[in-house]
């Protein structure tokens, strides 16, 4: 059968120009949020479903000694209350670290004998209806006999010290080393010591902890907003079921920021439907999901930094203590990373660092964008600063000494193999300040600041990461993409689209992606640690290339050409002769041909990042896969008077290798600010011996639109990152250096440098009164 | 089904006086919402009966009798658009201009927020700075309250529980007063920290401050107005900024705000001192320029 040719404008062969990635192509996604069409956790609702609550600890630290639940149970509508004695299997181990060296703690789903914080489960509920539900969560009576709780984290490392649990108040003690610090240290010109503290924060996401759940052939489904599928085999070994009887989809999330990557509404809404077989919603409000969502890990972080003279950096000494909360959650990962990235992207040949994650009967702390990594920018990125002043050098004179380059070998002894554009970075951050602006007032200030990061993207390389994905080419020349990823709003599904439409030439309208469900997609691990389009954009890249290498023997022979000059574009495969007229085949076309000749036109690929050993006893090993790296600078205006601090203007600038789609990468730097401004200036969940006070919007601040700058973003192409077509991840990057670089603005225009967050107007007020106070030494640092 | 309500309309405030007298203690007045919704979502307050006096309009701002005469349920968003209001008592202009934000002004209401009485409400904090009265009917007729006793403590007002606010009048500004109204907020469109409110007369020759008035919000239940004796050092003298600062400091003084999560009461402390001294400094400015542009 002679295969249908086309005519068609040629392009010239052997272009490494894209058509599609480099686009932003206002995707499915986009569509059906601006038309409230997508369907999101609390957007299901099922014939006969019941609605869960849970029933949480009032007390940070607790025994139980009873729980009364006949009341909750007689009130009419209620179907079923739950507590520890109904969950088959009542604990959760996460082994974060991946068995490099943490305590082992489980975290009961419902407590059992005891409450380790505020808001801790207890109990649950079903009834027929929400307001029912909430009126039995009053109902259950349980009776607590006050333990001595700890809340501090310093605290808690004395000997003398509540025990949060019996192995230990030390969940992991990391190290990373690398020379001989003290030697170096002793021989420095100059040593700058410095303090930093950061807050606990909350993810903030617009849509609440929700799904729903049910159970049908004696499987049961959740249908959730998370980042992680894969949590279907935990839910399996609670109901202590085999894993092939648990299923989980993740709808499309509104946001999740690492807050959905440890199980939210999962457990319970398992519990609830299993126990009643009947379908089961939960969602949280919003003073729940404040009140009992995990938090970014406060930080307390003590530097010691040495350099010579001519501001070479000679030797780091760093300790930093994280308050994990409660439970272990992925506090030992989260450690690990502010251990790895604790000097930042600077030359350092010796050092010690010490990071340990510490049990308080605070709220457990878990992933947050920046993951460990971001709180360290404030640290090394303040140290340079200090260093700097008090060596006379400039900000940027003292970057420009130490700063690693490609090749580099950073604390955990690995060396970098891709390009380090951080130089590029600042120049265009910089120069996009522009004019400097002047104060609007007597008693007000203007100051400016820049800081630098490297924020990795892929998980901890000892995991061996992989991820799979099933593409199908088919006979109407469509494609489906079927991958596990779950898209937590930056466009994680719509941009796998991109990459295999560059590579197959099938439009993207006429491919759809699948994403998000155990039993139907290969699993792709979840969406965290800015992973996702590193591990499934590779896979889908070399899935498609794979695909497309089978299809074009079919396409070749039939157009006579050799396969590898062959363009996939346009739903086409053509010939690319330069003569100007060439020939082409549908993609319907050869899926058909294909089909004949008994060629598959659909391919299951699983790509592997690649794997190492950290070894924790050396604190030397392979750590993250890479980095991307940025800069962003900031000009403030502080009124001395009532310490408010105005942004008035703000530049990001990240090389993130490769845009795939710039509108997403412009979308995740933006939110990346503004969630980093928020961290810097505003929010903290602040906690008074365990007890949350800022549970609403009203008295937990996060920014709105009004208190923020234009933030202007300049984004570079290094074109070297580990990701598909070199890029490298995005997602949690921005975040990184803004509380750095506002602190930074702010001592340039009090003279005195921030180094506690937020950095709230009262605590500016208090920096001044100290300035004035003459407790202020002439680096800016305090006394 | 908790936090059912059944909602009524009233056209005219007879109606709302009456339908208010039949749900008695378990009814309320649904103004502008911006206050009373929020509660309602979170069950703070369960009542059975809503009484929406919404259809009623607000007549335009008018001036009588020197009074700048304001129906209960001018917007905020309307202080800020007429002309009369700018002309005859500019600081509702300044202080409406920070109220949350364009949606909140756009619905909540000025007799909403005095009856909310919000100890950090920009709209009591200036109507006491007037000097205004409030006008209240009920199934007993008509009573004037003065703001200062109008404005009882944290959310609660001398309105008896028959009694609807229908309208508050307020002294037009004199010739050579000046105003300002400043504040601070944690975040945009969020309740202030500290706000303070001051009016400055001067003499006609625009070279002696003669009269003060300062009231503070956001530091006690009430916003609070700063006695004579507090503004002694500024009264009589020329506006000098050590007399101001003076007033500042001694207003900060007598303060004692509670601390919460958005402030310590020694922050709020600072910012009454702060925010004293400037907006004096501003109104007398404006006093200033005022009898001056007169041609005095
Ligand atoms: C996001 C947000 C930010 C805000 N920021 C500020 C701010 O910065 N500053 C500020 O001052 N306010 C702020 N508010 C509140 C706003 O100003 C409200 O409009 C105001 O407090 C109440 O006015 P309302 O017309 O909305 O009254 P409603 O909410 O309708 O009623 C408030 C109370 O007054 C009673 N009431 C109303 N009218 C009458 C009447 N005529 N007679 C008797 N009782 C009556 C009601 O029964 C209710 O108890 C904010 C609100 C929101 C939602």
């Amino acid at each position: 059968m002679v295969a249908m040719t086309e005519a068609i404008e040629s392009a010239p062969a052997g272009t490494t120009e894209f058509t599609v990635v480099g686009n932003s192509p206002a995707h499915h996604d986009f569509q059906d949020k601006v038309q409230g069409t997508l369907r999101y956790g609390a957007d299901w609702k099922l014939p006969g479903m019941l609605y869960g609550k849970v029933v949480r600890s009032l007390q940070p630290c607790a025994r139980i000694t009873a729980i009364d639940t006949s009341a909750a149970r007689e009130l009419p509508g209620v179907v079923a209350v739950l507590t520890a004695s109904d969950v088959p299997f009542n604990k959760v181990v996460d082994n974060a670290s991946g068995g490099l060296g943490e305590l082992t703690v489980a975290q009961p789903v419902l407590a059992e004998d005891r409450v380790r914080y505020t808001g801790e489960p207890v109990a649950l509920i079903a009834a027929t209806e929400p307001e029912i539900a909430a009126a039995a969560v009053d109902l259950v009576d349980v009776s607590y006999a006050d333990l001595p709780g700890i809340f501090d984290p310093e605290e808690a490392l004395e000997p003398e010290a509540p025990l949060v649990h019996e192995a230990g108040n030390v969940l992991v003690n990391w190290r990373i080393g690398r020379g001989d610090a003290a030697a170096a240290m002793a021989a420095a010109d100059v040593v700058i010591t410095g303090e930093y503290r950061s807050q606990h924060v909350e993810h903030a996401y617009l849509e609440p902890e929700s799904g729903v759940g049910w159970s049908d052939n004696g499987v049961l489904t959740l249908r959730v907003s998370t980042q992680v599928i894969e949590h279907a085999s935990q839910i399996a070994r609670i109901l202590d079921v085999s894993e092939n009887k648990v299923r989980i989809i993740a709808s499309y999330m509104g946001g999740g920021f690492g807050g959905k990557e440890d199980m939210t509404v999962e457990p319970y809404l398992a519990l609830l439907a299993w126990h009643t077989q009947r379908p089961v919603r939960m969602v949280w409000d919003r003073q729940e999901s404040i009140l009992a969502s995990t938090k970014r890990h406060p930080f307390v972080m003590r530097y010691r930094t040495g350099a010579k003279a001519d501001g070479t950096l000679l030797a780091q000494e760093i300790d930093i203590i994280g308050d994990a909360g409660a439970y272990p959650c992925l506090s030992a990962r989260v450690l690990f990373a502010g251990a790895a990235l604790a000097a930042g992207p600077y030359r350092v040949p010796n050092i010690t660092t010490r990071s340990r994650a510490v049990f308080t009967n605070n709220v457990p702390a878990s992933a947050f964008r920046g993951f460990g990594a971001m709180q360290v920018v404030f640290g090394y990125e303040s140290q340079m600063d200090k260093l700097a002043e008090r060596l006379g050098l400039t900000p940027t004179e003292i970057r420009d000494r130490n700063q690693v380059s490609k090749g580099d070998t950073i604390p955990t002894g690995e060396s970098l193999h891709t390009a380090v554009e951080l130089t590029a970075t600042r120049d265009l951050a910089l120069a996009r300040l522009g004019p400097r602006s002047t104060a609007t007032g007597p008693g007000c200030r203007v100051g400016r600041g820049f800081a630098s990061g490297m924020q990795p993207y892929g998980r901890t390389i000892w995991f061996r990461d992989h991820a799979s994905v099933w593409l199908t080419l088919q006979t109407d020349g469509s494609l489906l993409i079927r991958s596990g990823v779950t898209d937590l709003g930056a466009g994680q599904a719509a941009s796998l689209c991109q990459i295999a439409s560059e590579v197959l030439g099938a439009p993207l309208e006429e491919i759809s992606v699948y994403i998000g469900d155990t039993a139907l997609n290969p699993p792709a691990g979840g969406t965290f640690a800015t992973r996702q389009l590193y591990m499934s954009g590779n896979a889908v890249l070399s899935g498609a290339r794979e695909l497309r290498d089978s299809l074009a023997a079919v396409a070749a022979e039939e157009l006579g050409v050799p396969p590898d000059t062959l363009v996939w574009r346009d739903g086409m495969v053509r010939t690319a002769d330069s003569s100007g007229q060439n020939r082409g085949i549908r993609l319907a076309e050869l899926a058909q041909m294909c089909q004949r000749r008994g060629v598959s036109t659909s391919n299951l690929h699983t790509w592997r990042a690649r794997g190492g050993e950290f070894d924790p006893e050396a604190g030397q090993g392979d750590s993250f896969p890479d980095y991307t790296y940025g800069t962003h600078a900031a000009e403030v205006e502080v009124d001395t008077e009532t310490g408010v601090v105005r942004v008035l203007k703000y530049a990001a600038s990240h090389d993130v290798g490769q845009q795939i789609n710039p509108v997403r990468v412009q979308g995740q730097i933006q939110g990346g600010v503004m969630q980093g401004l928020g961290y810097a200036l505003m929010e903290d969940h602040a906690l008074i011996d365990g007890q949350p006070v800022s549970t609403l919007f009203a008295n937990y601040l996060i920014p709105t639109t009004m208190d923020m700058p234009d933030i202007e973003v300049d984004v570079v192409e290094s074109g070297e990152g580990c990701g598909p077509l070199n890029a490298r991840g995005i997602g949690e990057p921005p975040v990184g250096p803004c509380a750095a670089a506002i602190a930074s603005a702010i001592k340039d225009a009090i003279g005195v440098r921030p180094n506690r967050l937020p950095i709230t107007p009262e605590r500016v007020l208090e920096l001044i009164d100290e300035q004035a106070a003459g407790r202020v030494a002439k680096d800016g640092d305090h006394e | 089904m908790t936090g059912a309500f059944e909602y009524q309309l009233a056209d005219s405030w007879e109606e709302a006086v009456e339908l208010h007298r039949i749900w008695g203690e378990d009814g309320k007045i649904l103004a502008g919402g911006q206050s009373l919704v929020p509660m309602l979502n979170l069950r703070l307050v369960q009542p059975a009966g809503l009484i929406d006096i919404n259809p009623i309009g607000a007549v335009e701002p008018r001036v009588a009798d020197d009074r700048l005469v304001l129906s209960a349920l001018t917007r905020h968003q309307d202080l800020l658009r007429s002309p009369l209001v700018r002309e005859h008592c500019p600081i509702l202009a300044e202080g409406a201009a920070q109220i949350g934000n364009v949606r909140v002004r756009a619905r909540g209401t000025v007799g909403g927020s005095m009856c909310h009485a919000d100890p950090s409400g920009e709209i009591p904090c200036m109507v006491l700075a007037l000097d205004g009265q409030l006008i209240a009917h009920s199934p007993r007729g008509q009573r004037v309250i003065d703001a200062e006793r109008f404005l009882r403590s944290y959310l609660t007002t001398d309105l008896a529980e028959d009694e609807l606010l229908t309208e508050i009048r307020l002294p037009i500004r004199k010739h050579g007063q000046g105003w300002a109204f400043l504040e601070t907020v944690r975040r945009y469109s969020d309740f202030a920290t500290v706000e303070v409110a001051a009016t400055a007369t001067l003499s006609s020759d625009a070279h002696t401050v003669t009269a003060l008035r300062v009231v503070v919000g956001g530091v006690a239940d009430r916003p609070l107005i700063l006695s004579d004796e507090l503004l002694s050092a500024a009264v009589g003298g020329t506006g000098r900024d050590d007399e101001l600062r003076a007033v500042g400091a001694a207003a900060a003084a007598t303060v004692s705000p509670e601390s919460d999560v958005h402030a310590s009461a020694d922050y709020r402390r600072r910012l009454t001192e702060v925010l004293t001294y400037r907006a004096l400094g501003k109104a007398i400015e404006r006093g200033r320029a005022e009898s001056k542009g007169a041609g005095v």
